[in-house]
């Protein structure tokens, strides 16, 4: 097991993948030390699963390079995938075999006995079931066995590609509890996700990748140690639209009828004194922990703005409501 | 490694039941034909049906069918795994490209055997019935052994072209339709079309794969006696006396067509994402 510390387990430098029209991947340096768990964001089509591809080695970079475990060598990256456990996409398994019988495929090439194979079974809970055909599985149970196939060999480093994907909220919650367990194992671990919350919830360092870049790298404590100004009036439009208009607002956002806004300075009085002057009287006002999901919209300008209260909006206002130019 | 991978191999060929259907439906093929030929014995004196002459019958030209079934096997085998995913899961669980692909070569020479082995259980099972074993004469002999060493070869090579067609296509539907196609028609065509545009190439094209594998499949070639029998046949009967040609160029010719084969289909399966 490896002991948390800054040595990197992960590190790109300036990584790039373009396929013949498209570029899915554009320059991105990232680095995962050993002990973290790291989520990687992005919208669909950002390019999470071509970095993935990448650091797996069933897709070639076209430019750049990367680390694993500190070597970038054909030879080094073999050997360190056997450090290493991953899924991407979806379970990718022999349909006609049972979980058992894909595991002995699994743990043949990763030099494991069969022991383990049930040790890994019993961990994701498949073991009354691994007699069944894959084929015959529940997506629940498809991710479960895909979860145990990338345990199996006890890896320093385990990366997961939408590992609750199709899940039940029961299942995402198993998979939450597996993860976290291996987390307080002192595995690093890679997560690319959609559900801001769940990682939110299990990780302890985030990038958020669109269209190929590597727009936000931080902690996830960062993330949320920065609080928001949460705000109601009886125009929430009117209102998201003056506070656009404040000159210490780095972002504002409506949701529903309420407002909310990053400040550079986090007065709220001063913020209140300022709208109160424009004739914006405020029902509610207090000072919010701003979520992954706040960071997630503002770094991808997805959000959830009233067209009608931002198209009037010069430029850089419009900006700071969450669009990107 | 390379024991755990043909061991790997070997589950998933044990387990596929597309390894059983094919086998089968080959089984009950062989079996049909050989009864025809036994039919064929009982009604003509001219026709034996009894060993070692009957190895003559039984290593005929059908042999061929087990060659095709070799090949849709090895297609269901390797082809699926990219459409499974599993050749991508495969590599990212730490086997190399390399690895993998020399895996599914491992799987060649097993595919290729099964079916000659089984075209040899059944007709001799048939023949040996009718044989008269306290006669004393040896039921196998060198010419047999030669005969299916020279038509495992074969065997190989058209299992080396189903590999080759599968890492390129990637695909069990599409990879069978190319692979049908090149056998059926598309290597006469392409021959036929260079050799008229270009004439000084008639030779080298005569050394196209499915051309050069097929010279190893000729019974004749290995067995004296059997060649002497059926030139005294053809010729009775005013029929074209058959001709064999020299093995070693056609030895040769399969073993270069497996090697490039082999070495081609790697090379285009590493230089492609997976």
């Amino acid at each position: 097991m490896t002991d948390p510390g800054d040595s990197p387990v992960i590190q790109t430098f300036d990584l790039r993948k373009r396929y013949r029209r498209t570029t899915a991947v554009d320059g991105i340096s990232f680095r995962v030390d050993a002990g973290q768990v790291f989520g990687f964001l992005g919208p669909n089509g950002a390019g999470k699963t071509t970095t993935i591809g990448l650091l797996l080695g069933i897709i070639s970079p076209t430019a750049g390079r990367f680390e694993l475990f500190g070597g970038s060598s054909a030879r080094d990256l073999h050997s360190a995938r056997r450090r290493m456990g991953a899924t991407l996409e979806t379970p990718n398994f022999y349909p006609y075999l049972s979980g058992r019988d894909n595991l002995r495929i699994v743990a043949g090439v990763k030099h494991r006995d069969r022991a383990e194979i049930e040790r890994v079974l019993d961990l994701v809970g498949l073991g009354r079931r691994a007699k069944q055909k894959f084929k015959a599985y529940s997506l629940g149970m498809k991710q479960r066995l895909a979860l145990a196939a990338t345990m199996l060999g006890d890896p320093e480093l385990i990366i997961l590609d939408e590992p609750a994907n199709g899940l039940d909220p029961e299942g995402m919650r198993e998979i939450r509890e597996i993860i976290r367990g291996l987390a307080e194992r002192g595995k690093t671990i890679f997560l690319s996700s959609h559900m801001l919350w769940e990682v939110e919830r299990t990780c302890t360092h985030v990038a958020i990748i669109q269209n190929g870049r590597i727009v936000r790298q931080q902690s996830v404590a960062d993330v949320t140690s920065h609080g928001v100004a949460g705000l109601r009036a009886a125009d929430p439009a009117a209102l998201a639209a003056a506070v656009a208009e404040y000159p210490a607002a780095r972002w504002v956002r409506q949701r529903g009828d309420r407002v909310v806004a990053e400040l550079e300075d986090g007065d709220l009085a001063a913020l209140n004194a300022w709208l109160a002057r424009r004739g914006v009287h405020l029902s509610h006002l207090a000072l919010e922990a701003r979520s992954l999901e706040d960071v997630f919209m503002e770094a991808t300008g997805v959000g959830e703005l009233a067209p009608a209260a931002t198209d009037a909006l010069p430029g850089p206002v419009r900006h700071r409501l969450g669009e990107v130019p | 490694m390379i024991l755990r991978a043909l061991r790997a191999e070997m589950l998933k060929l044990w387990k596929r039941p597309a390894t059983w259907v094919t086998v089968g439906l080959f089984t009950l093929i062989t079996f049909a034909d050989v009864l025809d030929d036994y039919r064929d014995a009982l009604k003509d004196p001219e026709v034996s049906f009894f060993l070692p002459e009957a190895w003559s019958r039984i290593l005929g030209e059908e042999v061929m069918i087990g060659f095709i079934f070799a090949s849709v096997l090895v297609i269901l085998l390797v082809a699926a795994e990219f459409s499974w995913r599993t050749a991508r899961q495969n590599v990212i669980d730490g086997l190399s490209k390399t690895q993998w692909y020399w895996a599914k070569v491992l799987l060649l020479p097993v595919v290729a055997a099964l079916f000659l082995v089984l075209r040899v259980v059944v007709g001799g099972s048939f023949a040996l019935a009718g044989t008269d074993l306290s006669s004393g004469r040896a039921v196998m002999g060198g010419p047999q052994f030669a005969a299916l060493g020279g038509m495992y070869l074969t065997g190989l090579g058209y299992a080396c072209l189903a590999l080759f067609v599968s890492a390129a296509v990637r695909s069990s539907g599409p990879a069978m339709a190319v692979w049908f196609a090149w056998f059926a028609f598309g290597e006469r065509l392409l021959v036929g079309g260079l050799g008229s545009l270009f004439q000084g190439l008639r030779p080298a094209l005569k050394w196209a794969p499915v051309s050069t594998f097929n010279r190893l499949n000729d019974y004749l070639r290995y067995d004296p006696e059997a060649l002497r029998q059926a030139v005294e046949w053809a010729t009775r009967h005013d029929r074209p006396v058959p001709q064999v040609e020299a093995l070693g160029p056609a030895v040769a010719g399969t073993a270069l067509w497996i090697a490039a084969l082999l070495l081609t289909g790697w090379w285009s399966y590493r230089r492609r994402d997976l």
